[in-house]
């Protein structure tokens, strides 16, 4: 009797660390892991190449986009845009998943709910099948540039057709 | 007192009031300007709102220059590949043919959630999907504001929650506290660790109450990001670290007396103090640090970065070794209630009724759920009885420990009685005052003298002599 109790109690931390003993029990799981992993190490790879790409040779920084475009919002406070570095990436998303951490997701959810900088709701046409995704491949046949016009920025719609107008295109953002 | 406490209560009803209905006019108020705009000029809808404009061409900017790096290398082997693209909204990287990529929904707009994906597919002939109705690629962005009314709703019913859940805790705390320093006959090692695990709730949920209500909902605020919304920020990060760490010493100190210490006539509090109120400084000023030099987001606010673990990890960390204590403790229990009392039933209802009982005060509810799962709805119940656990946890602690505990109960019906002599003895009658006094006399036999143990191992004892109790308790097991 008093190992049934015993064994009841125990359950529960059993289950606490019941996560790494599966993983060494089940082939399965292992196999998930080490797939897992790879992707996690090639991801980490590639990141760290674009890291050290983008700080030898980038043509303009976000800095510095954001700095032309500031005066361009028509809101008074100045905005800065949310840090983050490579939104595209994240197939998990970073953060905190414990059950404590659940106070600062609901603040966090909060803030975003309620963020009136941002428009209300998402245009609805380009969500549907017309909508976006119809630009291009790798090469765009028409790419949108920002060129000073009329003393404002305007995107600028223009044919390319090679790997030169692109570069054309982003030295041309550069200056703007 | 209570005045005071429904005071509290009415002032929390008018700023959740408060708070509640801006927010909803400006919603409404924000879908009409969209319509509007989307009506009379249907390309240009992002001329008003700089913030969600400014993001889509950083986006596109950063996705440009991803494209051009990647170009040199990639095209060699792009057999059946689809190539990079930047749909409008978000980038893609090649992909192989066959696959469907999935990313976060971006946070362009305010009706899109970030924890959905977006999904796009790479056909199995190496080009991206065509939508049929239109024959143009396409990407699936429809998940993302599918449930966001749902989603909107739940956070502000947490929300909800999380107020009237610490409004209720600091009622019910402040009144135990005052029961605890009023009564000096209470004091005693147990009840100062109680005082400070009380008094660090009240922080708690007073911070919490403040960084949910004045700089989560205050946009202007965070915009502005002054250095005083970081330091409430890392405020609420110490002070919800001390809460954790005073579970830990309540635990640390149930342990010593119960299952460690057999002949501690006192222990030193210094280290609880220690481990109490100075132990979360270090990871909160960790955490501050770290934050300032990689991730100094606005007023520190996001929860989408792995910083957060810094705090969190010692708080996990600490509500394991509580797990442990508690079960260390219920073990002993019932080896020693199995000595005493013989029938069986009686006693494993003791054991989990003690078990039950300071799950709460140890915080080991936390550590039973420990992770948050993946599913929408899933993840949904999961938050909800996670912020009820968490919000009422406070609540819960003072009335297990002071409402419901014997020697508060009979200090408060003996103060009671003196009262009623003192003032009602020309209304009452003589009998009455009589059996009073004659109460008054047992209870202050009962109350004399601090027990030192948990009050509740010596009702799951059965009998009232705690010092009786406190000896069979600390016999060796």
């Amino acid at each position: 009797m008093k190992l049934i109790l015993q064994s009841v109690l125990y359950c529960c931390l059993l289950s606490t660390v019941a996560h790494c003993v599966e993983l060494e029990v089940n082939p399965e799981l292992k196999k998930r892991l080490s797939v897992w992993m790879e992707s996690r190490l090639r991801r980490h790879l590639n990141s760290m190449s674009a890291e050290r790409v983008s700080e030898s040779e980038q043509f303009v920084t976000p800095e510095e986009i954001r700095d032309t475009l500031i005066p361009h919002s028509s809101n008074g406070i100045s905005i800065r845009t949310k840090r983050s570095k490579n939104p595209v990436n994240q197939s998990r998303r970073p953060g905190c998943s414990l059950g404590t951490c659940t106070v600062h997701d609901l603040a966090h959810r909060l803030h975003q709910l309620n963020n009136k900088f941002k428009i209300g709701s998402a245009p609805i046409d380009k969500i549907s099948p017309q909508g976006y995704g119809r630009r291009r491949r790798s090469v765009p046949a028409r790419r949108v540039t920002l060129g000073l016009a009329q003393g404002r920025l305007r995107p600028v719609w223009s044919n390319t057709v090679s790997q030169v107008h692109k570069l054309e295109a982003l030295l041309l953002l550069t200056r703007t | 007192m209570t005045d005071w406490s429904m005071d509290v209560i009415g002032w929390r009803w008018i700023m959740a009031l408060v708070l509640c209905t801006p927010n909803e006019v400006f919603v409404e108020a924000s879908l009409e300007v969209n319509n509007t705009q989307q009506q009379q000029y249907p390309i240009n809808v992002y001329s008003d709102l700089g913030l969600t404009r400014n993001k889509i061409i950083t986006a596109q900017f950063e996705c440009y220059q991803k494209i051009m790096k990647g170009d040199g290398p990639k095209s060699q082997d792009s057999g059946s590949m689809c190539n990079s693209t930047w749909d409008g909204w978000l980038c893609w990287e090649d992909t192989n043919a066959g696959l469907i990529v999935e990313q976060h929904c971006p946070d362009y707009f305010q009706d899109f959630d970030p924890s959905e994906m977006v999904a796009k597919i790479c056909t199995d002939s190496g080009s991206w999907f065509l939508h049929p109705d239109s024959n143009r690629t396409w990407t699936n962005y429809t998940r993302c504001n599918a449930h966001t009314k749902e989603g909107r709703m739940t956070a502000m019913n947490l929300l909800y929650l999380a107020l009237i859940g610490h409004g209720l805790s600091v009622t019910s705390l402040l009144i135990s506290l005052g029961i605890f320093f009023y009564f000096k006959s209470l004091s005693c090692q147990r009840i100062t660790l109680h005082k400070n695990l009380f008094f660090s709730f009240v922080l708690n949920s007073m911070i919490t109450i403040i960084s949910l209500t004045a700089v989560a909902n205050n946009q202007e605020l965070v915009q502005r990001n002054p250095t005083s919304c970081k330091v409430s920020q890392f405020i609420h990060l110490y002070l919800f670290g001390c809460n954790y760490f005073w579970m830990l010493c309540e635990g640390i100190y149930l342990h010593t007396l119960i299952v460690v210490a057999v002949f501690a006539e006192k222990q030193h509090l210094m280290w609880y103090y220690l481990l109490g109120w100075g132990f979360p400084l270090i990871p909160a000023c960790i955490h501050a640090i770290a934050r300032s030099y990689y991730y100094n987001d606005n007023c520190w606010i996001s929860s989408n970065t792995s910083l957060l673990y810094i705090i969190h990890g010692p708080i996990c960390a600490a509500l394991l070794v509580n797990l442990f204590f508690l079960l260390n403790i219920v073990r002993v229990l019932i080896t020693k209630l199995k000595v005493t009392h013989q029938a069986e039933s009686s006693l494993y209802m003791k054991a989990v009724r003690a078990t039950l009982i300071l799950i709460p005060l140890l915080g080991i509810q936390f550590v039973l759920l420990p992770y948050k799962p993946e599913g929408r709805v899933s993840s949904e119940i999961y938050d909800y009885i996670m912020h009820i656990l968490m919000h009422y946890q406070g609540l819960l602690v003072a009335t297990i420990f002071c409402f419901f505990n014997g020697e508060v109960q009979g200090v408060l019906r003996r103060n009671w009685n003196q009262h009623r002599i003192q003032f009602g003895s020309g209304l009452g009658s003589h009998q009455d005052a009589m059996r009073s006094a004659s109460y008054t006399a047992s209870s202050i036999t009962e109350v004399q003298g601090c027990y030192s143990i948990d009050s509740h191992s010596e009702h799951m004892n059965g009998t009232k002599d705690g010092t009786k109790d406190g000896a069979t308790l600390r016999r060796p097991s």
